[in-house]
């Protein structure tokens, strides 16, 4: 649906204050003939969001059984601090932060355009089954092959499969997106008890083995699937906001958008296999925390407002969040170590009720 | 009206027959198949005294407390989830998707990490009262009770939520670790009738519960103001569903673990097969949720013999396929 504030307002009795070339709410750039708008706030929100994320970053480099103040995780970035706190922060550290932040990224995006074709800001990749799924053939591959294929391709599998699939049997023309998400919990319970019967007629060491792929953590992450991931990143993030902003379109009532010339099948099929991609490549290297993919997109719009689909804010808003969830993970309770996926589930959990529960009767729609 | 008189309440003589038959099939089916050698015949020779000894150790210690545990459970998942759906107005509205038997494991994750392990069915039931009351009361308290699918992912939200509490003290508590690992994935293999007899109160007065409650209830499905004004107290009655709801489920969880999807499928049987009155469709869910169960647990014996198939893995199995076909059809079954 489209925010009435976002429509000009024909019976605005005074004149608009700013000249009308240049609507408000929007920045204009020349240059030579060209010309550009950009939404102010959308903007300011993508700087506080990048921010945010860079602060966090500095931050989790910082915490950990050594503390390194903010300015010296600068200088030994930048390579100038001593060697041991070059050391920590570049072999030890940085590596788990891109981690998070690059599948936070990705799960932030894969939620915002997931959320935007069903229509539904509940559609994420928990509640679509694709955790669940993908946590199954990540375990399948770890207990199942004694030689161990790489869990994480099984993943990716697991996830795109279990997305199609939802989506082929939910059929079309549900304009509310209910029938995405009670399908995918369906498929996902499904996937949940063969995880189930797998971890529990594996011997012992096998399952615990696989037990990182059932909670979602960083302390799995194998430097090819993380490179895999940084790479397809740097691909698939223009791509997503081109859907992105084609979307934005899309969201009017299908016949609105049919004859506004939107391709919307199409549109639809791209991006839900860019958000599948996304979901599983991140997937495979963090393991089941979908849940970063409802709050991500839910704090983007809030901040950046309803009159774009705002992939990259929910992308810096998922990068931000997972680091902060695994940093509490790691600090709450040190020594030990909370896993970021049960972090993301103590917190994001009670977020999904209060999304559930406040909002009116039909404005779920993202 | 004479018509809706009490004699058109009772269910006809052929779904009586059917259920009868079911039942018994099943419990034949429980008592003379496994993973043993011992074969049908002779399980029942040795039921009624003759057969060697090991046969009669198996059919007598083993399959039979099985069997016994697996109705209880089957009476108290099926009940629990009929009354629940009628209250509701839902018809999704199963006891493991909305959290309610999620609260009740965590319940007792948290009773065995705290060592009060011997408490487990108090606990368990006190659980399940919490997890139920959270969800129908949050989802009534906004006035979004109405809708089915809200519900379903509260209850998601609300499960997901205990799963990680309860993941977050078994990462620290590797005692209770090992003692739940079966156990939260819903199995009634290896219990005794001596563990779970202190559940048998639970469900016989959730049980009584039920059937005391059932006419108020089908009152209630006409209507909030239909209901006040034939003397109901509709407060009450969803007060006393969600104690009964708490007993049954929590009765269950505690013998068997949570095992999901009975409630969704059974209940969805019976006003299939019985009408949407509740007072129809609960004797007959009654009656097809211990069959159901046993089946589900004789298959657990047999998928993947000589090994066990957790109970709550086949029902899961059984019943998320019938979960995305109900919701596949044009419309979702109103109650």
């Amino acid at each position: 649906m489209s925010d009435t504030r976002a429509q000009p307002s024909v019976l605005r009795a005074r004149p608009p204050a700013s000249p009308p070339r240049q609507p408000r709410g929007y920045w204009r750039l020349h240059w030579r003939g060209l010309s550009v708008l950009i939404e102010r706030r959308g903007m300011l929100a993508l700087l506080a969001l990048a921010l945010l994320g860079a602060a966090v970053a500095a931050l989790s480099l910082g915490q950990g059984s050594v503390r390194i103040p903010p300015g010296r995780v600068i200088a030994a970035l930048l390579g100038a601090a001593d060697a041991p706190t070059t050391l920590v922060v570049r072999q030890l550290r940085l590596g788990r932060v891109f981690a998070g932040a690059a599948a936070g990224a990705a799960l932030g995006m894969a939620g915002c355009l997931l959320q935007t074709v069903a229509r539904n800001r509940l559609a994420t990749p928990t509640t679509l089954g694709i955790d669940n799924a993908a946590t199954a053939f990540a375990v399948a591959s770890v207990v199942g092959v004694s030689t161990s294929l790489a869990p994480a391709a099984f993943a990716l599998t697991g996830a795109l499969s279990m997305l199609a699939l939802v989506f082929a049997l939910s059929g079309p023309g549900d304009t509310r997106g209910y029938r995405f998400l009670l399908t995918g919990m369906g498929l996902g319970a499904i996937c949940g008890a063969a995880t189930n019967i797998m971890l529990a007629r594996a011997p012992i060491d096998a399952a615990n083995q696989a037990y990182p792929w059932t909670v979602g953590t960083l302390n799995n992450r194998a430097g090819p699937t993380l490179a895999l991931l940084g790479w397809s990143l740097l691909v698939l993030t223009p791509l997503a906001l081109v859907l992105g902003a084609a979307l934005n379109v899309a969201r009017l009532p299908e016949p609105v958008a049919r004859s506004l010339g939107v391709r919307i099948t199409q549109l639809r099929v791209g991006a839900i296999a860019l958000a599948g991609l996304l979901t599983g490549l991140a997937v495979a290297v963090i393991g089941p925390v979908g849940i970063i993919g409802l709050a991500a997109p839910e704090l983007a719009r809030r901040l950046a407002g309803p009159r774009s689909v705002p992939v990259l804010a929910a992308g810096l808003a998922g990068a931000s969040l997972t680091m902060l969830a695994d940093l509490a993970g790691r600090t709450l309770c040190a020594p030990s170590e909370l896993p970021v996926g049960i972090v993301a589930a103590l917190v994001g959990g009670p977020y999904v009720l209060w999304v559930l529960l406040r909002t009116p009767q039909g404005a779920l729609n993202a | 009206m004479a018509l809706e008189r009490p004699q058109s309440i009772k269910p006809s003589s052929q779904l009586t027959l059917l259920c009868a038959v079911l039942l018994l099939l099943s419990v034949a089916a429980s008592i003379g198949l496994g993973a043993g050698a011992v074969g049908p015949l002779e399980a029942w020779s040795a039921l009624g005294g003759g057969g060697d000894a090991q046969a009669r150790l198996v059919v007598l210690t083993l399959r039979l407390p099985r069997t016994l545990i697996a109705v209880l459970v089957g009476l108290a998942l099926a009940g629990g989830g009929a009354m629940l759906q009628a209250a509701a107005r839902n018809p999704l509205a199963e006891p493991g998707l909305l959290g309610v038997s999620a609260g009740s494991a965590t319940a007792v994750v948290i009773a065995i990490a705290l060592g009060l392990g011997h408490l487990h069915i108090i606990v368990a039931i006190g659980g399940a009262l919490l997890g139920c009351a959270l969800v129908l009361g949050a989802a009534r308290l906004s006035g979004r009770g109405d809708d089915p699918v809200r519900l379903v992912l509260a209850g998601a939200a609300l499960a997901s939520i205990l799963a990680a509490s309860s993941a977050t003290i078994l990462l620290f508590d590797q005692r209770t670790a090992d003692e739940v690992r079966f156990w939260t994935i819903g199995g009634i293999a290896g219990r005794s009738l001596a563990q779970v007899m202190p559940a048998l109160p639970a469900v016989g007065l959730g049980l009584i519960g039920a059937a005391v409650v059932a006419r108020p209830l089908a009152a209630l499905a006409l209507g909030e103001q239909v209901a006040r004004g034939l003397g109901q107290h509709p407060q009450l009655i969803r007060a006393s569903v969600v104690g009964c709801v708490a007993l049954l489920v929590g009765a269950a969880t505690a013998m068997a673990g949570p095992v999901g999807f009975v409630g969704l499928v059974v209940p969805l049987a019976a006003r299939w097969l019985a009408g949407p009155d509740i007072r129809r469709a609960l004797p007959v869910a009654l009656a097809l949720g211990p069959s159901f169960v046993l089946l589900a647990d004789t298959l657990a014996r047999l998928v993947a013999s000589p090994a066990e198939t957790p109970l709550g893995v086949v029902t899961a199995l059984i019943g998320a396929p019938v979960l995305v076909l109900v919701v596949r059809r044009q419309r979702l079954p109103s109650l």
